[in-house]
Order: structure tokens, then sequence, then C-alpha cells
């Protein structure tokens, strides 16, 4: 498979990302950009019609072109580096960020989250992006030919990873909105953000559906780490702040119903996790980075 | 020429324009009374809360009284009575009106959208009817195609202009669909009860909690819903997530300790308080609990006045839209007016070669073949239409300019046309057929 393919591809995708984030945000400024002019029985304008009429039959459909582009890319990528996309950090954010836009179109319709596309879009292309400056992993055939256990690892992580996206999506967008409430600015960005239950019920199921693939990596990983065992700083830290993950995420599932955690507090909560979670994947990409001639010179090519 | 008579809420007080109140099922005889006057040819009866309009097509002043006598006959009142309310236009003015009322531009809330719906009830009336033809026909149908325009070009629609929208629209846009939610009626005044019929009864039913209980059974029982003493607002509290409040009481009926409990109870579920009550009814510092929100008379005002100054904003936009659409509608009609003109013309000059044609075939031509004199006949043809070609584009373009009456009329004179029927003829008329929109030319 000729590399120029996969580069073709991933700056086509790239473009994509980018156009249909710009989309999104300008939507979210107030353009009318492809407006409707359906309304709602108060015969105000229906803000969420204007939105599937408008905005999100353009901008989604950009978005689902760029996943279909950038799923091809991983595959090709895969085929020229010889590398499985589910092993190693090279591929791994790119597939989150696949993960968490193919995700973000099937449910936006049943979430009523359209315009959470706002923040999904340019967190793909930051994912996308930041995978270029990702060293290919240079395979241990030793060690992972023995084992399923990494690719299982490697693949819920990423799954769990594109949930979390998803979720934090959500609250960052719930706390915009949260806020535009609280100080009574009913203007464009409050009529154009979904309503505020639906957003935090996004969050929560995002979550709960992360949750168990968050708790499957974890035990891969604890699994994984004994084998190898004596793993260097950087994979201790890693560890801890995955650990540290999984008992944030857990808190707030667990806070919910129990102690009435909803709304703001959650956010919060999913916001500091998800934090976490960038911290374990940014841990990987320093790992990764510690082959900087290889990053050099892939880059290079 | 088009003429609209008519009262609207900028001329008439209530207790007049009540008097016109015209369910649907007496529209037709309205309008049968309305065509038996020779002066109309058209008729459309538009009746609103805020506006009773004939328009018509007519021949000037006949048409005009003819108007005025029939809406005086509909109202039952002497002509003394109502005239002072009447307006009337004619020709451009009354276009103009006509496309102004179905933008909204004329409308007591600006760019309140219903209007336009009403406006096309009375279209579908008229054409059921009989009594819409095909000018005025046009005339309206290009009034729809300005107000959506003005609807999807400028922002005259948007924002939220009443009370109970924002209230509504606020509750959509925390909770998104209304249906799975409980709302409660603190209070069961007047305002309750507006409240309760713009909120809908939430998927879950209406409570109603009031001091006096029978009041409270009574309006709940209204709207399919259960009182509940006004002792246990604090677990009415706990189970409702839209809140209306308009008691009379001159000091907090919700304080914030109270909904606290409440909300702890709730499990921290999103509970949005509507406060219509002056003096406030909800302590302002509950809004600063998670997960509750309050809203009172004057935050829905201040949405209300930002909605109708973006809206005025707006009115020049609209305006223009307007204007270029009168000035495309009076081009058409000017061109139909010369139209009988051209026909004619095009008629007599026909005419006169087919006529010396029939003669020299007759005679010193009789041994032409059928072939030759398909042939001539088609020559003659074309002759005329390339001969009439240069006066009848000349004719369209002076009527495009308001000078084509003019040179219509040294036409009939030059050529010695016959008697041209006028427009006042009484048109071709439209005949209801489902999705009957796109059957007019645009």
């Amino acid at each position: 498979m000729l590399p120029w393919v996969a580069d073709v591809l991933f700056f086509a995708t790239a473009l994509i990302y980018l156009v249909a984030s710009g989309l999104f945000v300008a939507y979210l400024a107030g353009a009318r950009v492809f407006a409707s002019d359906e309304r709602m029985p108060s015969g105000e304008i229906d803000i969420a019609k204007e939105m599937r009429a408008g905005t999100t039959r353009v901008a989604p459909l950009l978005l689902l072109v760029g996943v279909v582009l950038h799923a091809a890319q991983i595959v090709v990528s895969s085929f020229v580096l010889h590398v499985c996309p589910v092993e190693g950090m090279h591929f791994g954010m790119s597939v989150v960020s696949v993960v968490a836009c193919a995700t973000y179109l099937a449910m936006r319709g049943r979430y009523h989250i359209d315009v959470v596309g706002a923040f999904v879009a340019p967190l793909a292309l930051t994912f996308l992006v930041a995978s270029r400056f990702v060293a290919v992993d240079a395979p241990e055939p030793s060690l992972r030919m023995r084992s399923a256990i990494l690719p299982v690892h490697v693949t819920v992580n990423l799954l769990g990873d594109a949930l979390f996206t998803l979720a934090f999506a959500a609250a960052v967008a719930y706390l915009v909105q949260e806020n535009q409430v609280k100080k009574k600015r009913l203007g464009g960005v409050f009529l154009r953000l979904p309503p505020l239950d639906a957003l935090d019920q996004a969050e929560h199921k995002f979550l709960l559906a992360g949750f168990p693939l968050l708790t499957i990596g974890i035990l891969t990983g604890t699994i994984w780490a004994r084998r190898v065992e004596g793993g260097v700083g950087a994979d201790v830290g890693r560890a801890l702040f995955g650990y540290a993950t999984w008992l944030l995420f857990a808190a707030v599932l667990f806070l919910r119903p129990a102690a009435g955690w909803r709304g703001r507090r959650a956010a919060y909560g999913t916001i500091a996790g998800f934090g976490f979670a960038v911290v374990v994947l940014i841990l990987y990409l320093l790992k990764s980075l510690g082959g900087a001639g290889d990053t050099v010179a892939w880059l290079a090519r | 020429m088009i003429v609209v008579v008519g009262l609207s809420h900028r001329t008439a007080p209530v207790h007049v324009r009540e008097k016109f109140a015209t369910s649907a099922d007496v529209l037709p005889q309205v309008l049968a009374r309305l065509a038996s006057h020779p002066e109309l040819r058209e008729s459309i009866f538009l009746s609103t809360c805020n506006r009773v309009e004939v328009f018509a097509d007519g021949s000037g002043e006949g048409a005009v009284d003819a108007i005025r006598d029939a809406l005086c006959q509909h109202a039952g009142a002497p002509s003394a009575e109502i005239s002072p309310f009447l307006y009337e236009k004619t020709a451009h003015d009354a276009v103009r009106h006509i496309f102004r009322v179905a933008a909204s531009l004329d409308s007591m809330v600006l760019g309140e959208p219903q209007i336009l719906g009403q406006v096309k009830t009375a279209y579908d009336a008229a054409v059921a009817a009989g009594t819409l033809g095909t000018y005025l026909g046009r005339c309206v149908h290009r009034a729809f195609s300005v107000a959506k325009k003005v609807r999807s070009e400028t922002a005259l629609g948007a924002g939220l202009v009443s009370i109970s929208s924002v209230a509504v629209d606020l509750a959509r846009q925390i909770f998104g669909d209304l249906s799975g939610h409980a709302v409660l009626l603190v209070g069961a005044g007047e305002m309750a009860e507006a409240a309760a019929k713009s909120l809908g009864r939430g998927g879950k039913g209406i409570r109603v909690c009031n001091r006096s209980m029978e009041r409270g059974a009574a309006l709940a029982k209204a709207f399919g819903g259960e009182a509940a003493p006004f002792t246990a607002l604090e677990d009415e509290l706990a189970r409702a997530d839209v809140v209306v409040t308009s008691t009379g009481s001159p000091t907090f009926v919700v304080h914030a300790d109270m909904v606290k409990r409440a909300m702890k109870k709730r499990r921290g579920k999103t509970l949005f308080f509507i406060d219509i009550a002056v003096p406030r009814n909800v302590d302002p510092a509950v809004h600063k609990i998670d997960n509750v929100y309050v809203f009172n008379v004057d935050d829905l005002e201040q949405q209300v006045a930002e909605g109708l100054k973006a809206r005025q904003a707006e009115v020049a936009a609209a305006e223009e839209i307007v204007h270029k659409e009168l000035h495309d509608f009076e081009t058409w009609s000017r061109g139909r007016d010369v139209q009988p003109t051209v026909v004619a013309l095009r008629a007599k000059t026909r005419a006169v070669f087919t006529a010396e044609l029939e003669r020299s075939l007759g005679g010193r031509l009789k041994h032409l073949a059928e072939g030759d004199r398909a042939a001539l006949a088609q020559m003659l043809d074309s002759a005329v239409n390339k001969l009439l070609h240069a006066p009848t584009t000349r004719l369209k373009a002076a009527a495009a300019k308001d000078e084509g009456a003019d040179l219509a009329q040294v036409l009939q004179h030059l050529f010695d046309l016959p008697e041209l029927p006028t427009n006042d003829a009484k048109p071709e008329m439209l005949e209801a057929t489902p999705g009957d929109d796109e059957r007019l030319p645009q």
C-alpha cells in the first residue's frame, strides 16, 4: 500500500474535521448557517428543528465523511507501518477520536445532543493531529506474540476513552448551558445548546457505558504489568493515574443516585476524570517520545 | 384594481372588533354576500382577533362602498357606528398592505407567525366559495412568498415575545421534552390557569397546591390533575419538576431551606420555578441552590422586551423585501393590463392576412396544390409573428414602466382595434384542489 495514500487520507480527514468544527462553532456563535424557518407551536423559531434542518444536517454529514476517511486512514496506515491499530499509542489517539465521532453520530438524535458536535469535532481534530506526532511503537514480538491481553487492554481503553470524550464534551456543554441559565442569559447560545437535562443524561449514559470498559482496561493493565514486572517510572505513574481515573468515575457514578450529585457536580467530576484519562494518554505519549528518533524519522518520511 | 377595506387593532377597540367575530361555518355566506356585489370580481374575507379585512378585486369607489356595506351588514351595526373605524386602501397601497399583513409587519405582536396561517385559511375559504380568481389569487400568493422570505431571510420572527412563550421555552430548554415531567401550580388564580394552559399538563399530570383546597381542586379538575393541601407544599416540591407560583401572599411562600430539603428528597433532580406572582412568592436565594432555577416576572418580561427589540431591528429588512416583491407584482400586473391589446392586435392582423389568403386561394391561386397552400399559410403565420414581435415587446416594456396604457391606446387607435375586454371582466376563478399552493404561476 502506498504511503502517500495514508497521507492524503490524513490531510483530507483533518480538513473535513476542521470545516465541521467551524460549522458547529459558527452555529453556536449565532451564525444562521443553513438555517431553516421551522417554528414551534408558540411561533418562535424552533432551534432544535433549525439544527436538524440546518447546520446539523451539514456538519454531521461532513463529520460522517470525516469518520469514514479517518477509519480508512487508520487501516491504510496500519498496513503501511505494519502495526496493528490496537497495539500502541500511535493509532490509539486516532482510534479514540474516530470511535468518539462515530458514537456521537449514532447517538446525537437519541440523546438530543446535536450541538455537542461543536465540542466533539474539535477534540477529534486535536487527537487526529496529535497522533501524527506520536512515534510508532516498536513491537516487542517476544512478549506481544504470546499474549492476547495487550490488544484487549488497548482496545477496551480506547473505546472507554472515546466514550469519556463524549461524556466530557457533554459535561462542558452542560456547564456552559447551566451558567447561561443561572445568569439568566437566555440569548443565542442558550437557545442553541441542548436542554440541560438532555446534556446531564447524555453525560451520565456515556460515563455509564465507558466505565465497564475502563474497569476491564484497569484489570488487564494490572495483569499485564505483573507479567512484565518492574515497569519504569512512567509506567507506575500511568497505572496510578489509571486507578485515580477509575476511582473518580466510580465516585461520580455512585454519588449520583446516592447523594443526588447531578448536574454541575457530576459535570465537574466527569471533567476531572477525563483529565486524568488524558494524563494517562500523555504519559503513554511521553513514553513513545522516548524513542524520539523514530518519531523524527517517521515525520520526515 | 385591488382594494382592501377593514379594521384592525390599530383603528378599532376590541368592543368594535368583536362584533365581526366570524366562525368558519358562516364564512361561505359572508363570501357569497360579497360576491353578490357586481362591483367585486374577486374577494377574500380575513377575520382574526385583531383584524377584519376584505381583500377584493373591484372597480374603485363602487367596490369600496360595496365592501363597506357588506361589513356593516355582517356586524349588524349601522354604517355610522362602524365607518369611523374602517380604513380603505386601493391599488398600490392595498397590495402593499396585504403583503405587510401576511408578513406580520402589521401585527399587534410584530413577527407573530399565526397571521400567515390565518391568511391561508381565508384564501382557502375564498377558493372553496369560488370568490377568488387569478388576479387577487396571484396577489395573495405573492403575499405568502413575501411572508416566507421575511421569515427565512430576516429575524423578524426570532426571539421570545410573550411571558408564556418565554416560560414554556425556558422549561423546554431545561428539561427538553416536558412530557415526562410533573407540573405543580402553587396558587390557583387566573394567572395559574393561564400558565397551566400554556405549559400543558406535563407527562405526569398537573398538581395544584392552594390555600383554599376547594378552589385548588376546581382548577386541578379542569386540567385533569389533583389538588394538594397547602401544608404539603414541601412534599409537593419533591415530586414536581416545573413549579408555577402565583399566590397573592405578601411574603415569600417558598424558602431556600424548604427547597434544600426538597432537593435532598428528589436526589438533586432539576427543579424549575416560574414565579409570576407580584410580590414574589419564591425567595431569590432559591436560585442559588444547585440544579434549581427561579425565574420571576421581571426576568420573563426582560426576555420579552429583548425579543421585541430584536424584532423591531429587523423591520427595515422586512420592509425592503415587501418593497421589492411589490415592485415585481406591479410589473406583472401592468403587463397584464396591456395583454388584451396585444391579443387584439394579433387577432386583427392574423384575420386580415387569413382573409386575403383565403380570397387568393379561391381565385388566382386556385391551382395551388395542398402542400403549397400549407406552405403559404405557414409563411403568412411567421410574417405575422415577425411583424408583431417589436410592437409586442415594446408595449410590454412600456407597461413595466407604467407607460403601457398610452401606447396601448395609440395602437388601438391606429389599428382600429375593436372595443377591448378590460380586466374589469370577470376573471377565471380558482378551483379548490388539494395542494393548490403550486397552482398559480409564480
